[in-house]
């Protein structure tokens, strides 16, 4: 994943050494005058585009998404269909607004589990204690030992094919980076001064956690969140590929993508729309997530904090 | 005295890891409603009484204790199960399958270290270059193009309109979109370690002494570099031996990955099992491997 050039994460400039060298100078103060806002800036306009589709989808096409027009089949765009029609005569540019409301909703489900699976069991099973922490960690492990589409695909054949299940699948296969990020926010926070001063005041486990360490490792969990959320809509269009995510009538980019590819050379913009929309969504996606990562992720920090030692 | 103990930890680690991941499996694959002579049934129309007496032969109307110890028992005795589907042994199956994943992975990573490699040495040597937008253009790509999505345009574009390659079977085109994809994702932190590690005292010493900045770059920074660039080829590659699963699924491929997608499809319990314990192994295997080479490698004393 990507780190951002920012002055404030770079040792060399806290310790204030800049020394007169070659290999590392190249253009890093137009790096962050010039690069940074720009991929920030595209990313907000992505974003801010993709939710008025979700918002005023309906409103803005006309066509019903769900309405077939057998005469009019795999039609290239043309002004009549914007962005021409599927195999069934339907309007793509028309299911392609109202599946970003879908596909977000099922990202999001995805994320969202993952953070309850990931960290808030792992923080709470953390603050309880070692007896509980071992085996939920050693649970986390095996999780993160199997690929994770491979894992989701077991879960959703497990559950039954239906919106939820994609959801919690995600949501599993996703929970340990949420669990590995809370430990080593966890870690960092029980060895501060403040944590200290809690405990001598007799304050409880779960108290410290919810009352006094919470404040600070929410900000790392919510940012994995922004990192989070673009592999769960990709995965999520990989197990529609695989004719496992959610059901034909629900089309979600990922459907869309999959219903499409086996009318693949008669019909190629049913596909290479939903799959252009879907990756310039997730790049700018992962562009504000590793943006908002570079500020504060607690893994991170224990990186640089260690090479500046060095 | 503690390398025999960290030794002992490790492998202690490696067996829960194998046997947890493989009950987890076995109760999952268990709980998934249908099973396999519900999909035989309906592809070759059995009678209820034929499906019982199937599902009695194949050793599922036992509960699952005894299915589990049955299943163990085989296994130490190097007996994987027969597929019940394939009526083959599941070993069979998976030994035809590994050297398509295998080759498949290693010529994918091999692409996208070598890419990787030169790219941030180019772009470390040459800070003003374009090369340092490569670094970040192979990153971005990695990020925000599924592997599927790149795999289903280079169908379209090299077979379908250029007619160039077999849609199926084929297998340059995986590679490359593998190995771009792997490279994206190794690139970066290896050229911000570079970056950082140019800044070293030892590599101000050695300008000093006057050595060309190309034997700088190769002789002194690359090596105290491998430990991210291990960590990131150990990752990626463990992820390859089960995630390539898309593009052998897309394109036809008969590898690990398509076996598991077919399994899982078809309820196959056995074949499952036998997969995911191979996936099981190999990821143990990689990380244990990396962490070997990290210890060899890495050229800063222990601290």
């Amino acid at each position: 994943m990507a780190t951002s050039s920012e002055p404030v994460d770079d040792p060399a400039v806290r310790t204030g050494d800049t020394g007169s060298d070659r290999i590392r100078r190249g253009g890093r103060g137009m790096d962050t005058i010039r690069r940074l806002p720009a991929t920030l800036l595209f990313s907000l306009v992505v974003l801010a585009v993709f939710l008025a589709a979700v918002a005023l989808g309906s409103v803005l096409i006309p066509q019903d998404p769900f309405e077939q027009d057998l005469l009019n089949r795999n039609v290239p765009p043309s002004l009549e269909h914007l962005a021409g029609t599927d195999n069934f005569g339907r309007d793509v540019l028309a299911r392609l607004l109202y599946g970003a409301k879908l596909t977000l909703m099922v990202g999001l489900g995805g994320v969202v589990s993952a953070l309850v699976f990931g960290a808030v069991l792992g923080l709470t099973a953390l603050a309880v204690g070692q007896w509980l922490s071992v085996p939920v960690y050693g649970l986390i492990d095996f999780i993160r030992a199997l690929p994770d589409v491979l894992l989701a695909l077991i879960l959703i054949v497990a559950l039954g094919p239906a919106i939820s299940s994609v959801m919690i699948a995600l949501g599993i296969a996703f929970a340990p980076f949420f669990a590995y990020v809370a430990r080593a926010a966890w870690m960092r926070e029980m060895a501060a001064d403040y944590i200290t001063v809690a405990r001598t005041f007799g304050a409880g486990r779960l108290r410290i956690l919810y009352r006094h360490a919470l404040p600070n490792i929410i900000g790392a969990v919510i940012t994995l969140v922004a990192v989070i959320l673009p592999r769960c809509i990709v995965t999520e269009s990989v197990l529609s590929f695989l004719g496992l995510g959610v059901s034909p009538d629900t089309p979600t980019w990922g459907r869309m993508i999959a219903d499409g590819t086996p009318l693949f050379e008669r019909a190629p913009h049913a596909v290479l729309i939903p799959v252009l929309a879907l990756s310039t969504l997730t790049l700018a996606l992962a562009l504000l997530g590793n943006h908002l990562r570079a500020r504060v992720d607690p893994l991170r920090a224990d990186e640089r904090r260690r090479k500046t030692d060095r | 005295m503690t390398t025999v103990l960290t030794v002992l930890w490790h492998l202690t680690r490696a067996a829960t890891l194998i046997a947890g991941i493989t009950i987890l499996v076995f109760l999952l694959v268990r709980v998934v409603p249908g099973d396999v002579v519900d999909v035989l049934a309906i592809e070759g129309g059995l009678t209820d009484a034929q499906a019982e007496a199937l599902r009695a032969n194949l050793g599922l109307t036992v509960s699952w204790f005894d299915q589990f110890r049955a299943w163990c028992i085989g296994v130490l005795q190097g007996d994987f199960g027969e597929s019940l589907r394939f009526r083959v042994p599941a070993a069979d199956l998976l030994w035809h399958a590994i050297p398509v994943t295998l080759r498949l992975a290693a010529a994918s990573l091999l692409l996208g270290f070598v890419l990787a490699v030169s790219v941030s040495l180019l772009a470390t040597l040459r800070p003003q270059s374009v090369f340092v937008s490569l670094v970040d253009a192979l990153n971005i790509w990695s990020i925000s193009v599924p592997t599927f999505c790149a795999g289903l345009v280079g169908i379209l574009v090299f077979s379908l309109w250029l007619g160039w390659l077999p849609v199926l079977g084929n297998f340059l085109v995986p590679v490359i979109i593998l190995g771009v994809d792997a490279a994206g994702q190794i690139v970066k932190p290896l050229h911000e370690e570079m970056k950082e590690l140019g800044t070293a005292a030892y590599v101000r010493t050695a300008r000093a002494k006057g050595l060309h900045p190309l034997r700088i770059v190769i002789v002194h920074v690359l090596p105290a570099a491998a430990p991210v660039l291990l960590a990131m080829t150990g990752l990626i590659a463990a992820s390859f031996i089960g995630g390539a699963l898309t593009m052998e699924v897309l394109f036809g491929l008969p590898g690990v990955g398509s076996l598991a997608f077919n399994a899982i499809n078809g309820r196959d319990y056995p074949l499952i099992q036998a997969v995911v314990l191979f996936l099981a192994v190999s990821v143990i295997l990689i990380n244990f491997a990396t962490d070997l080479a990290h210890r060899l490698i890495d050229p800063r004393p222990e601290r």
